[in-house]
């Protein structure tokens, strides 16, 4: 099989929001006969743009207008998207209409991608993947923390050999003290940036102009934090300023070896990006262009022996620009090709919750208790099921299980039961929990994907026998 | 340059003598008249006994009668032979006929009257440059009939004394060289795998002839997305090469059209206009088409001499039941013939390939190979050899392994390189790239210049202070293609088959030719396997029928066979009027039933009771073919077969156990015909199929299979329409 499908990736960030477009070829991979996206083309990378805001609110109409530019740029109108990720991070994320963007989001869009609003874990792991994942790969004896600093966080993920072991997340950013165009002169503050103020002792607000000390003692904090979260050194965060900055647990622990090479960090993000632009040769752009500290964050970063050292030997994908790709790429998986489906208009399935996990040696009162949950929840629910190798006889008693109970307590029409199964054997466990199909209940048995410690699924359309899935709200 | 228009002669020019009724030709051996009844008779019995020869009935029935018809040949002269053209089952000269009489009738006028021994004596006593010119004046028929009269030693002698070099990108065929064709065939034309596949032949310095693909999916979209990523390949390394997706040539053109690097035009040919336009779909004017098409428009441009690649090889004719009761020698020189036209770049012939039906054993192969790498040179023909087989025959690679010993003796301008001569797409066995450098350094030859003087900065080959060529410290090391370990794992993971990277001298490593081997006998091993009766009737309560293949080797080397119930059998299957009948077969691996129906089939019966469908008692059938399913579906009269069959094994193993459903739909009442027809515009279709591959551990698991095929089974009775006719309903 090799079916070409679009995907579409959005960044909704403090500071700036962009948009990419690629196609990819559904290929089935021989040797472990997964299908899998393959022949990755970026098809469009819009400018990036400062994120429409209108009296402290993202301007809805605006990102409306934006996004049907981009779906325009990037050849996308009347075109099916077969997957991808939205992303509202930081500040963005914080603002009181976020919600709304993401139903905006939504509603364009279908459920054909995922929408994550202020999952931090989510996009400090995307800005990974999407970065440095291929760097990582090419160097499995350091690891690599990558710091994707935007404006208003700093989301960071430890990975090896391509794979992400721990994500934290900072209110570290650029847009902290919003700052007027060319000069230092205070447009607006945001209550970290207010907190931080005040321990300085800076008693500056809206229309003060901040000092050379003032920006300097700001930048060190900043830069302090970062050292001590890439260093590992947990007892920094003690102080209640800095507790106060850390918005995700960190777990990121000083680094196993003393060798040099032993843990690199890398940056992404809007400063990350400006900082890989002055390696190369580009000059700084003028103060406070972006009407933020960001240049000046850059800067200090350059300075800093413990961030700096490894950034001209180890240059992430795209420069750092990457966030956005990781969502469009990395954001889903796909299923197996023999998903059961009850029927073909049971998808899309968006948000339903994962309430358990079903084992090899699960009995039926297990069953009948997370059936009950599922019935309890509005539109149903996913069990994940887990067991190895599974043979003809505990497939037929599973199946009799769920699906005797399903008759017995029938789920409501509008709820949707999904069961997750890493083994290819999706369509002949949906047949017997179905009855072969003459059960009424709206099944779907994705095969072939292993669901990770996550609270919701969304399941997109099916293409070419396979369904795009989405994991969110990880623990 | 010249005008394309004058380039091809037009067939109404070409002038064939009228056909004419058949001769007795008759000689006595000692007190005993042997006599053949026309000219394509005494072609076959002249010939070395063959499979598909014998199973034509064309073959000598003794080595007495085959002298005899030798002898009888040998004396006729070149005149008869052109006189008396062959004719189709019709009694009418075809086009591939027709195009062979485009001689050079001024030499033929020099030789006409020698006799086919006369010509060999002549060829013989020569300069090799004589029979280059001689081989302008001859059909392929003339060139066949010297074939047959000529022993080993004759065939690679006069063979190798005709450089046929050509020139595209670069120049093949030079003397003293031994090239290949670089084929990185994947099954889904995954292009990382192909890409790995890529770098390993370049390291063992392969690909000097061409970069070519055979595309799994022959679509303009697949077709144009290979081309261009040879292309990228290319262009990345610098190889100084030629690149080709073996597509159709229509599709070809199609890409061609759309803007793809079409550098090399392919197409197969078959030596019988029958052939060539039902089986394979091109025609004469097609093929004229393509070629002027190329001269205008191929990407190489006009520094390029030669631009068109076929490829052929005895049998398929025979396979196809259009040889209209010609030889396989003659069928393939026939060809030839028509190949001659187009002044092709490169001749490929995969004699072999089919599997035993046409040629049993590694007699048969090599003898065969030889015929063609002499003919195709004679005639004219940049000739490219891959002797090659599957596992289902008596050919091994020891025997292939001696026609390339032979083959390079003769002067073969190249081979493949089929990365330990595992196809991972076409599940047969070809040459490999340490073969072609085993033998350059075995018989000094070298690759083309252009690729030397490259692969000498690549470190992959080095030349001695003596001027000759030898493996630098590079050769077999693909690392330096790739940017990174992860790059390399990245390749290697989409990759079957692979069995280990090391290479001792010119040879892969003694543990990687292990598992190559020890894979091939599982397979071979899978072919000969026999059905388990009393085991699968602990499965299901079978009953066992007996197909006309009375023995194994008999259903692997007649094909037609296993496709019969047994006239003892045929009375106990009568009409039961169910809606569904199982059927269950070895094919070519009995050992794919038995590791696959122990789940399958229980998930499967399990589906069809549940939804009430009417059954009979299932069928255990040892020795049947996929076409069984049609025979047994008209005695009992259900509505739908499942046959489940074992499939061909190839180079890996654990696939020597993967099973193939096919759903045979019968297409019983006169809507539902009419529908069909409609659809396929077959008027007389009477079976729909879908067909359900793959089914192995490492494949569509046997569990899930059972759920997937029950699946397919309901939708086909409800939409009464199975394979793509029910696909359309079902997206519709």
């Amino acid at each position: 099989m090799s079916g070409t499908v679009s995907l579409l990736g959005l960044d909704f960030g403090s500071t700036t929001s962009s948009a990419m477009v690629a196609s990819a070829a559904m290929v089935r991979n021989c040797v472990t006969g997964r299908v899998e996206l393959s022949r990755l083309a970026e098809e469009y990378r819009s400018v990036p743009v400062f994120t429409p805001l209108r009296e402290g609110r993202i301007d809805e109409a605006a990102v409306a207008a934006l996004l049907e530019r981009w779906l325009a740029e990037g050849h996308l109108q009347g075109k099916e998207v077969f997957g991808g990720g939205a992303l509202i991070t930081g500040l963005s994320a914080e603002r009181q209409n976020a919600a709304a963007l993401a139903s905006l989001l939504r509603a364009r869009l279908g459920d054909a991608i995922l929408v994550a609003s202020g999952d931090a874990n989510l996009e400090s792991w995307m800005a990974f993947l999407g970065s440095c994942a291929r760097l990582s790969r090419r160097h499995p004896e350091v690891e690599v923390l990558n710091l994707d600093i935007g404006g208003g966080t700093t989301n960071l993920a430890l990975g090896i050999d391509g794979e992400v072991r721990r994500t934290g997340c900072l209110f570290v950013g650029a847009r902290h003290l919003q700052v007027e165009p060319g000069t230092y002169r205070i447009v607006a503050v945001s209550r970290y940036a207010r907190a931080l103020l005040d321990h300085l002792g800076i008693a500056r607000g809206p229309g003060d102009t901040l000092s050379a000390e003032d920006v300097d003692a700001v930048l060190s904090f900043y830069v302090a934090l970062l050292e001590a979260a890439v260093t590992g050194r947990a007892e920094v965060f003690a102080a209640p300023i800095a507790r106060l900055h850390r918005h995700t647990e960190l777990e990121i622990e000083p680094p196993a070896s003393v060798a040099p090479a032993a843990r690199v960090v890398t940056l992404s993000g809007g400063v990350g990006a400006l900082v890989y632009e002055h390696l190369r040769g580009a000059p700084w752009p003028s103060t406070t262009f972006f009407g933020d500290l960001g240049v000046d964050l850059a800067e200090r970063i350059l300075s800093s022996d413990v961030l700096a050292r490894d950034l001209a030997a180890f240059v992430p994908d795209h420069f750092g620009r990457a966030t956005v790709f990781g969502m469009m790429r990395h954001s889903m998986d796909i299923s197996g090709a023999t998903v059961f489906l009850s029927s073909p208009d049971v998808l899309p399935l968006r948000d339903l919750p994962i309430l358990g996990r079903l084992g090899s040696d699960a009995e039926p009162g297990r069953v009948q208790a997370l059936l009950r949950l599922v019935r309890e929840s509005p539109s149903g629910g996913c069990l994940r099921i887990e067991w190895t190798g599974p043979t003809l006889a505990a497939v037929r008693r599973l199946g009799a299980w769920l699906g005797d109970e399903l008759k017995a307590r029938p789920l409501r029409p509008e709820q949707a039961l999904v069961l997750f199964v890493a083994e290819n054997v999706g369509k002949t466990l949906g047949q017997y929990v179905s009855d072969w199909g003459k059960s009424p209940v709206k099944l779907v048995v994705v095969d072939e994907v292993v669901v990770k410690d996550a609270r919701f699924a969304q399941i997109g359309r099916m293409k070419d026998h396979v369904v795009p899935v989405w994991v969110h709200g990880q623990d | 340059m010249e005008k394309v228009t004058q380039a091809l002669v037009p067939l109404s020019d070409i002038v064939v003598p009228p056909p004419r009724p058949s001769e007795w030709y008759r000689t006595t051996v000692l007190d005993e008249e042997v006599a053949f009844h026309g000219l394509k008779a005494l072609l076959g019995a002249a010939d070395e006994s063959k499979a598909g020869d014998r199973h034509a009935g064309l073959a000598a029935k003794s080595a007495r009668q085959r002298e005899a018809a030798r002898t009888l040949l040998s004396s006729l002269s070149l005149r008869h032979l052109y006189d008396h053209p062959l004719t189709d089952d019709d009694g009418n000269v075809d086009s591939v006929m027709r195009v062979n009489y485009g001689i050079d009738h001024a030499v033929f006028a020099e030789i006409a009257s020698m006799t086919v021994g006369g010509l060999k004596n002549h060829l013989l006593r020569s300069p090799g440059a004589e029979s280059a010119r001689v081989g302008k004046a001859l059909t392929g028929v003339m060139a066949a009939a010297l074939a047959k009269i000529c022993d080993v030693h004759e065939l690679i002698f006069l063979a190798r004394r005709i450089p046929r070099p050509t020139k595209a990108r670069t120049t093949l065929g030079l003397p003293g060289t031994l090239s290949s064709r670089l084929q990185p065939n994947h099954p889904t034309d995954d292009l990382r795998g192909i890409t790995l596949l890529f770098y390993w032949g370049l390291s063992v310095g392969a690909g000097d002839a061409l970069l070519g693909i055979n595309p799994a999916i022959d679509t303009v979209e697949n077709v144009s997305g290979l081309l261009r990523h040879l292309d990228k390949l290319r262009r990345k390394t610098g190889v100084p090469s030629q690149i080709c997706v073996l597509g159709h040539i229509k599709t070809q053109l199609a890409c061609l059209e759309r803007g793809a690097p079409v550098e090399i035009l392919f197409q197969s040919l078959a030596g019988t206009e029958k052939t060539l336009t039902a089986e394979f779909d091109v025609t004469v004017e097609l093929l004229d088409h393509g070629y002027r098409t190329m001269r205008e428009k191929g990407t190489l441009g006009p520094s390029a001499r030669q631009f068109m690649y076929f490829e052929t090889g005895q049998g398929s004719e025979f396979t196809y039941g259009k040889h209209h009761g010609i030889d396989m020698t003659t069928t393939e020189a026939l060809c030839y013939g028509l190949a001659r036209r187009y002044d092709p770049f490169m001749v490929n012939n995969v004699t072999g390939f089919i599997g035993p039906e046409t040629h049993l054993d590694n007699f048969e192969m090599i003898v065969s190979n030889l015929q063609d790498h002499f003919m195709g040179k004679l005639l004219g023909l940049p000739m490219g050899m891959a002797p090659c087989f599957t596992l289902h025959s008596h050919i091994t690679l020891e025997g292939q392994q001696m026609a390339t010993q032979m083959l390079t003796a003769a002067g073969a301008n190249y081979y493949m390189d089929v990365a330990l001569n595992t196809d991972r797409m076409l599940a047969y066995f070809d040459t490999s790239g340490h073969d072609d450098q085993t033998l350059r350094e075995l018989y000094g030859k070298r690759v083309t210049p252009e690729y030397e003087a490259w692969a000498i900065e690549q470190g992959i080959f080095r030349k001695e202070e003596d001027g000759s060529l030898a493996r630098g410290p590079n050769w077999g090391d693909l690392r330096p293609f790739v940017s990174s370990d992860a790059e390399l794992k990245g390749l290697i993971a989409t990759t079957p088959a692979l069995h280990g990277f090391e290479t001792a001298g010119p040879r892969p490593a003694d543990e990687v030719s292990r598992q190559v081997r020890l894979h091939q006998a599982v397979g071979r091993e899978a072919t000969q396997s026999a059905l388990r009766i009393d085991e699968m009737r602990e499965i299901l309560d079978f009953r066992v029928i007996a197909t006309e293949a009375p023995s194994k080797e008999a259903h692997l080397h007649s094909p037609s066979l296993g496709a019969r119930v047994a006239a003892a059998h045929r009375a106990a299957l009568v009409p039961e009027h169910r809606q569904v009948q199982i059927l269950v077969s070895d094919g070519l691996s009995a050992e794919a039933v038995h590791h696959n129906a122990g789940d399958l089939l229980p998930v499967l019966e399990d589906g069809l009771n549940a939804r009430g469908i009417t059954m009979g008692k299932p069928i255990l059938a040892p020795n049947g073919r996929v076409k069984l399913a049609e025979d047994v579906a008209d005695l009992v009269q259900c509505d739908l077969v499942i046959c489940l069959i074992g499939e061909r094994p190839g180079g890996d193993a654990l696939a020597s156990r993967s099973l193939s459903a096919y759903l045979v739909y019968c297409v019983r009442d006169d809507e539902t015909r009419r529908r069909a027809a409609a659809f396929s515009g077959n008027e007389s279709v009477r079976f729909e199929y879908t067909v359900l591959s793959n089914i192995y551990a490492g494949g569509l698991p046997p569990l899930e299979a059972g759920g997937v095929i029950a699946g397919k089974v309901f939708e086909v009775l409800e939409r009464r329409a199975a394979g793509n006719r029910l696909e359309a309903l079902l997206s519709s």
